[in-house]
């Protein structure tokens, strides 16, 4: 009696805490609970295996993100360099565009200064060949002018001597072949001069002419031309028939899809064929043979008469043709030389010159200026030169 | 009878059950932290410029110096698996490298995604005869590796050395992001550089297979620069100073030995070369325990140059890396 009649005692506030002891669990809150335990269980692996090898990388200077203070700042001294002017270390990479076409049996320089990190390779049209028996390797690769390298490694700088703007490569299965295949390279530059210079200076003195490329050549196992500003590489795995056709398909495709640009290559196309020592043709920008009048020179070595010369071919304007032509003859007058007129020949005014032993021939024709140097025999140049301008040296 | 509840927490105390439980799983927690964050703490990791340089330097592979046997050979031959096995006869065998057990680290240059006819990479008969003297030495296991330029996928695959490995059986290792390490080293130029370690690992005996090739900058690619492709990173910035770092490479890297493969040569247009016209025929494999007697070799017999203009191996001989006068060693021509 007495115990129904006794007030219950208070709630203890502890007894609501035990109350949230839970036994029930819903089974969504233990495999979010699992879920959550092994994401944090995740990144800590990652972040063990990420940590444990050093990345030198995480520290390299990122020069692209200084291009935002390289801007002018309105009201203030612009801070941008003008294009041209390029600081010491600065050679190659972030240096102005400059055609730079030295002969074509020339050394390539070794590249100076490539500091800065490499732009994002420019990416565009993939390499799409739709020809019977090929099948791609993979995707379509890009290559900008900084990254080159990683294509061609020690190379690079050779092709950005001539201003290469961007590398599209591909690779492609002969589908009758296992383990053969054909390796499509396009090196693009800013003018087709450009693409010329480099194609010269890489091309085999045993390449056979192409019919589809006046500037191309064909090898035991590889296509080489110049289509506009594109320097194309065709290149075979092997010699076995099969693959060396859908190679040269390949580069006949190429030849036509690749659009044709011969600007400032008129000169190049003066070159006569004829007695021509192949990979002797170079392009001189300018200070051709040390005189600032010739610039945009096109020069060759040939087999002629017996012997061996030199002959060049400049294109420009008449008058500039004709003030090139009494600047050089003033020229080869001085320093104890002898310089002579000649009579006229085929439309051209010639001078021959004698000087420090050996002897030239210089014509010129309208917008044409050009001649033999550097020959021990001044009749032989005379022979050649005259040949030429009356079209019998084609 | 009492009808109050029996004593517990609910007077406002913990019990000492629950005290200990609630400690014990608090005391686990923390010692499961401490544990987990000793673990995933990288004590190699620095700050450059705040905390001194470390990294992995690598053991000699080298034997010790035989004074009864030749240090360098050349054979003259048509077919790479005969000259292979000529030139390493010549220095008295594989069985003088490689014993029974070895775990054996071929390092062929595969820097390029080229066919094995343009010769700008290691040809894949002159490995598969280096891989067959070592297993027939006795090698438990085989690996091959190296970091290419191009997609090392592509670069195993086109130059035929993928196939090698199948065939032979040999561990092909590509590179991956865990597979490097940083490496130390007094060099001229090379100091501390992130180096694909994981080959090296488990290696008791390390091989060169290096073609002999022209290189644009630095001349000649050869034994010496067949190191390169171990480097990771953004490695293209040595290209500056291309003469000491190949010469640094013969203080990094003492191979067990290096097979020069000068059976077809790239004459021009080196690294990569492209045509078939810049390869020329020599027949000659030069193999050897001195890099630089190798590559000195190789520059003036199958490059046929002057070896005044190679830089780096006057650099290496000068630091006494190397004997540049291969004819004042022990050496030994023969013919396969």
């Amino acid at each position: 009696m007495a115990g129904s009649d006794l007030p219950k005692p208070a709630a203890s506030p502890k007894r609501n805490r035990n109350e949230f002891v839970r036994e029930n669990i819903p089974a969504s809150e233990r495999v979010a609970s699992a879920v959550l335990l092994c994401l944090i269980l995740g990144i800590g692996v990652g972040l063990w295996i990420k940590g444990k090898h050093f990345d030198p990388n995480r520290y390299a200077l990122r020069t692209d993100a200084l291009k935002s203070t390289a801007g002018a700042v309105e009201g203030k001294a612009g801070t941008l360099r003008s294009a041209g002017e390029t600081q010491p270390g600065e050679e190659g990479a972030s240096a102005a565009p400059r055609p730079k076409a030295e002969a074509a049996t020339a050394e390539a320089e070794p590249a100076e200064g490539a500091a800065a990190a490499p732009k994002p390779a420019i990416k565009g049209e993939p390499l799409e060949i739709a020809l019977p028996g090929l099948k791609p390797m993979g995707a379509t690769e890009f290559y900008s002018s900084d990254n080159l390298f990683e294509k061609i490694d020690g190379r690079a700088p050779a092709y950005q001597g001539f201003n290469v703007q961007q590398l599209r490569s591909r690779s492609f299965s002969v589908n009758a072949l296992s383990g053969s295949f054909v390796d499509v390279y396009e090196f693009r530059f800013d003018s087709p001069v450009n693409a010329f210079g480099m194609f010269a200076l890489e091309r085999d003195p045993k390449g056979k002419p192409l019919d589809f490329a006046p500037d191309g050549y064909a090898g035991e196992m590889g296509w080489f031309f110049r289509q506009g500003a594109v320097y194309v590489q065709v290149i075979a795995s092997d010699q076995k028939p099969e693959t060396l056709a859908l190679a040269v398909a390949i580069a006949q495709n190429r030849a036509k899809q690749l659009p044709a640009d011969d600007a400032g290559l008129a000169g190049r196309r003066k070159l006569p064929a004829e007695g021509l020592i192949a990979d002797s043709i170079a392009f001189v920008p300018d200070n051709a043979q040390g005189q600032a009048f010739l610039k945009n020179v096109y020069q060759a070595n040939y087999n002629f008469a017996g012997g061996k010369l030199s002959f060049f071919v400049m294109v420009t304007g008449p008058g500039e043709a004709a003030a090139a032509w009494k600047s050089y003859l003033d020229f080869s007058g001085q320093f104890g030389g002898k310089a002579t007129v000649l009579p006229d020949a085929s439309g051209a005014k010639l001078f021959a010159a004698e000087n420090f032993g050996t002897a030239k021939v210089i014509y010129q024709r309208e917008g044409e200026i050009g001649g033999v140097v550097d020959v021990p025999n001044g009749e032989l140049a005379r022979q050649f030169v005259e040949k030429y301008l009356a079209g019998q040296i084609k | 009878m009492s009808t109050n509840p029996p004593p517990d927490d609910t007077d406002g105390r913990t019990s000492r059950r629950e005290f200990i439980l609630r400690a014990g799983a608090t005391g686990a927690l923390l010692a499961g932290a401490a544990v987990a964050g000793r673990a995933l703490w990288q004590p190699e990791h620095f700050v450059p410029g705040f905390q001194p340089e470390k990294g992995l330097q690598l053991p000699s592979y080298a034997l010790a110096l035989n004074k009864t046997l030749p240090s360098l050979a050349i054979a003259h031959g048509k077919e790479h698996d005969a000259t292979v096995r000529a030139a390493i006869g010549a220095l008295g065998g594989m069985s003088r490298f490689v014993q029974k057990g070895d775990i054996v680290m071929i390092k062929p240059n595969v820097a390029f995604d080229r066919p094995p006819a343009l010769a700008a990479t290691t040809h894949p008969e002159a490995l598969r005869a280096v891989a067959k003297l070592v297993m027939e030495a006795g090698a438990a296991k085989v690996f091959i590796a190296d970091n290419p330029i191009n997609s090392p996928a592509g670069c195993f695959l086109k130059s035929g050395l993928r196939q090698v490995a199948s065939d032979l059986n040999l561990e092909l290792l590509y590179p991956e992001t865990n597979s490097f390490s940083p490496l130390q080293l007094e060099g001229e130029v090379l100091k501390h550089w992130t180096f694909f370690h994981e080959p090296f690992k488990k290696a008791t005996k390390v091989i060169g297979v290096a073609p002999c090739k022209d290189h644009n900058l630095c001349h000649a690619s050869m034994t010496m620069k067949n190191w390169y492709g171990l480097l990771g990173g953004r490695r293209n910035q040595f290209h500056q100073h291309i003469h000491s770092i190949v010469s640094d490479f013969a203080l990094m890297m003492k191979p067990t030995l290096v097979v020069l493969d000068g059976m077809n040569v790239l004459m021009k247009n080196g690294p990569t070369g492209g045509r078939l016209s810049d390869v020329k025929q020599m027949g000659t494999v030069v193999a050897g325990t001195d890099m630089v007697a190798v590559d000195s070799y190789g520059y003036t017999h199958l490059l046929e140059r002057d070896l005044a203009e190679l830089t780096y191996i006057h650099k290496a001989h000068d630091r006494g890396l190397g004997n540049k006068n291969w004819q004042d060693t022990f050496h030994k021509e023969v013919q396969a």
